[in-house]
């Protein structure tokens, strides 16, 4: 699994290619957190490159939704695969994201 | 670490280079004054004993010479006494001088006056009116009187002339020759002391001087300075006044130069060594010295750094590369450097300390897997496992199985009656592996129920249930959960879906289909999440099968998920009156031979529930 991230204007961009499964997880938690303790701003998922997302993939997404809940930012989740996007339905992740 | 040694090691060779310069410089500057004090030393030995040598055989030709004129002398006087007309014979006297090889001879009578002699012009001359002449008025009265008087410069050549005589031994008078002494004037010129320095040298340029008592300087090589003053010559004053300051480095007419000096017999020898003449051996030495010391300092130098790498840095790097084969978790790695003692007994420690970290691990992994084994127990404790049965008729069979990972997982079902009419039975997964997960799960197992079984609806339990997870849930865990309960009588099966996997239906035998259910949000997920539940109609022979994603995203070694499409053909493929607990055993063998020998990586739970009608018997076998 591979992290890349980028500072636009207005929002961060977190780009996750690979699998997101429980060891890949943690290294994306961390990148998250690091977001959070720059700075007050926007976050975008970008999963175009995102093969699979598991449990503890969903539960970074969870925290980091809640996180901007908190801090009235905006996050956004763009690009990602029918198979990901399934796993947002199933769970009921699309009604309290932002899934483009 | 390599630099740094380096670093250091040239610090100190370049220390060491400047100390064996500096020694060496000391050294050789003392060897050069000492050469120089000695050379000097030596050349004035070589005066004294010129002066010596000159003295005596200035004497000894005196000696011969006098004996040589008193002879002569003596002849002359027999010559009169035998003949004494021949005094006035002039050409009588002139052959006998002749004969003798004299300059000049003189007679004189009583009264010291000359009667006769070679010399008319000097006739009737008064001996005793000059006090060289004077010096041979006692041969007069004394008839054994002889003298040879000093060689003395005379007439206007300033030739060397001596004077000899005798008593008259006929009569009372003088005899006197008077000749130029030429052996003697030789050895005299020889001997005389301003022609010494001329002749020596001290090493190249260095010079030697004579200067008398006065410190006026009687003998030099440059005639300049022949009578001046030694200060005139560029010696400070008061150089002589240090009876100990017998050689010294000092200022000499301008130039740095060694000098040294003896007193003997009156004079004042001095010998000069300008300093750079003294100081090129040294120099010269020096030069060379650094030369060569460079080239062997960074002969060494490489050799150490070569020695170093070779032995210390490389065996460093060795071990470094096991280490880090260690560190990445290969704990067989052994290390094995063995180019010398401390490389070995490094090598044999670290074999040690993994040897020990190994078997520290294998006995806290050993503890682990208890702990989770009596976990696993517990939470598998939790689950249900006896057939439920309600009232005299069996309207229902309900079985649930789960196959749990190496590690303990989440999931879990469950079933239990509400009342006589009423069964629940619920399936979910907990996000996350783990003791945390397994309590997690277990508080969300006993929430659903808790409330569940205060019969209120489907979606307040979930609403409840929800509430209560996300208090304090600092871990951010949620749980997928399906619950559903039916009303036995009438088939009614109300349930809600929070994020789980939807569950297959089989309708009268028929094929098995998605049953459509709204995925509301994970429980624990997020607060005041409005669940709502969905209803359906159970005919009798409906089947209803509940999973976990531990089934659809098992996963073979090309990283192929079994996913839904898989499941459903498969399950499709079984006889549709398989009894239950068959039903879930076949998923589970087909999912295990999809996988082929891959590590389970999730539980795997299922639950199968079986509607069999409001008031009909049907035996089943489980």
């Amino acid at each position: 699994m591979e992290i890349t991230r980028t500072i636009g204007e207005e929002a961060i961009t977190i780009a996750v290619e690979g699998r997101l499964d429980t060891v890949t997880s943690s290294q994306l938690e961390q990148e998250v957190s690091e977001v959070f303790e720059e700075e007050k701003t926007n976050i975008v998922f970008d999963f175009a490159s995102l093969e699979y997302i598991s449990s503890a993939g969903l539960r970074v997404l969870l925290a980091a939704q809640k996180q901007v809940n908190a801090l009235g930012t905006e996050m956004r989740i763009i690009g990602a695969n029918d198979v990901v996007k399934e796993i947002f339905e199933i769970t009921g992740f699309s009604d309290i994201m932002q899934i483009e | 670490m390599r630099r740094t040694f380096l670093l250091w090691l040239m610090v100190f060779m370049i220390i060491g280079f400047f100390a064996t310069f500096a020694i060496s410089f000391y050294v050789q500057t003392e060897q050069a004054e000492e050469n120089g004090h000695t050379l000097i030393q030596l050349r004035i030995e070589d005066i004294k004993e010129q002066l010596d040598i000159n003295s005596r055989n200035l004497e000894e030709i005196r000696i011969e010479s006098d004996l040589n004129a008193l002879a002569k002398v003596r002849a002359l006087a027999k010559m009169i006494e035998l003949n004494p007309d021949i005094i006035f014979f002039d050409e009588i006297l002139e052959d006998i001088r002749v004969m003798l090889e004299v300059d000049e001879m003189h007679i004189a009578d009583a009264q010291g006056i000359l009667i006769g002699g070679t010399e008319a012009s000097y006739l009737g001359y008064d001996m005793a009116s000059a006090p060289q002449s004077a010096a041979f008025m006692p041969a007069i009265s004394d008839k054994d009187f002889e003298l040879v008087q000093d060689p003395m410069p005379k007439g206007i050549n300033n030739e060397i002339f001596q004077y000899a005589g005798v008593a008259r031994i006929d009569l009372p008078g003088i005899i006197q020759i008077g000749y130029r002494p030429e052996k003697l004037a030789e050895t005299m010129e020889v001997a005389d002391i301003r022609n010494l320095a001329a002749g020596f040298r001290v090493g190249k340029s260095g010079i030697l001087m004579i200067a008398d008592t006065d410190g006026t300087i009687v003998s030099i090589g440059n005639d300049q300075y022949l009578n001046k003053s030694l200060e005139e010559y560029g010696f400070a004053e008061g150089t002589f006044d240090n009876p100990d300051a017998e050689s010294l480095l000092t200022l000499v007419n301008g130039e740095k130069t060694l000098f040294a000096y003896d007193d003997y017999e009156g004079y004042r020898i001095i010998g000069l060594l300008p300093a750079d003449e003294m100081y090129l051996n040294r120099n010269s030495t020096i030069q060379l010295l650094v030369v060569f010391n460079l080239a062997m300092f960074t002969i060494i130098f490489v050799l150490i750094a070569v020695l170093v790498q070779k032995k210390v840095i490389n065996g460093i790097y060795q071990v470094n590369d096991s280490l880090e084969l260690i560190t990445e978790g290969n704990l067989d790695e052994h290390v094995d450097v063995r180019t010398n003692l401390e490389f070995e007994s490094l090598s044999d420690g670290i074999n040690t300390m993994v040897a020990a970290l190994k078997r520290t691990i294998k006995e806290v992994e050993t503890k682990i897997d208890a702990e989770l084994y009596y976990a696993k127990t517990i939470q598998l404790a939790a689950l249900p496992t006896r057939i439920l049965e309600t009232g005299e008729h069996h309207r229902f069979n309900v079985k649930g199985t789960m196959f749990t990972a190496k590690e303990v997982g989440g999931d879990f079902y469950d079933f239990f009656v509400v009342d006589k009419n009423l069964l629940g039975v619920a399936i979910a997964d907990v996000s996350g592996k783990g003791i945390p997960a397994a309590m997690f799960m277990m508080e969300a197992k006993s929430l659903i129920k808790h409330y569940a079984l205060t019969k209120i609806p489907v979606r307040e339990v979930f609403c409840k249930a929800n509430r209560s997870l996300c208090e304090n849930n600092r871990a951010n865990m949620f749980v997928t959960a399906f619950l559903g309960v039916i009303d036995l009588e009438t088939g009614v099966f109300s349930f809600c879906n929070a994020g789980h996997n939807p569950p297959l239906i089989s309708r009268q035998g028929g094929d098995y289909t998605w049953l459509k259910s709204k995925a509301y949000l994970v429980l624990g997920g997020m607060e005041d999440i409005a669940y709502r539940e969905q209803e359906i109609f159970f005919e009798p022979g409906d089947r209803l099968f509940l999973y976990t994603d531990g089934i659809t995203e098992a996963t073979n070694s090309a990283q192929e998920l079994y996913s839904e499409d898989r499941l459903l053909q498969t399950i499709n493929q079984l006889p549709r009156d398989i009894p239950i607990g068959d039903l879930m055993l076949s998923v589970k063998k087909d999912v295990d031979s999809f996988a082929a020998g891959a590590e389970q990586a999730d539980d795997m739970t299922m639950l199968v529930l079986e509607y069999l009608g409001g008031k009909t018997w049907k035996s089943q076998e489980q």
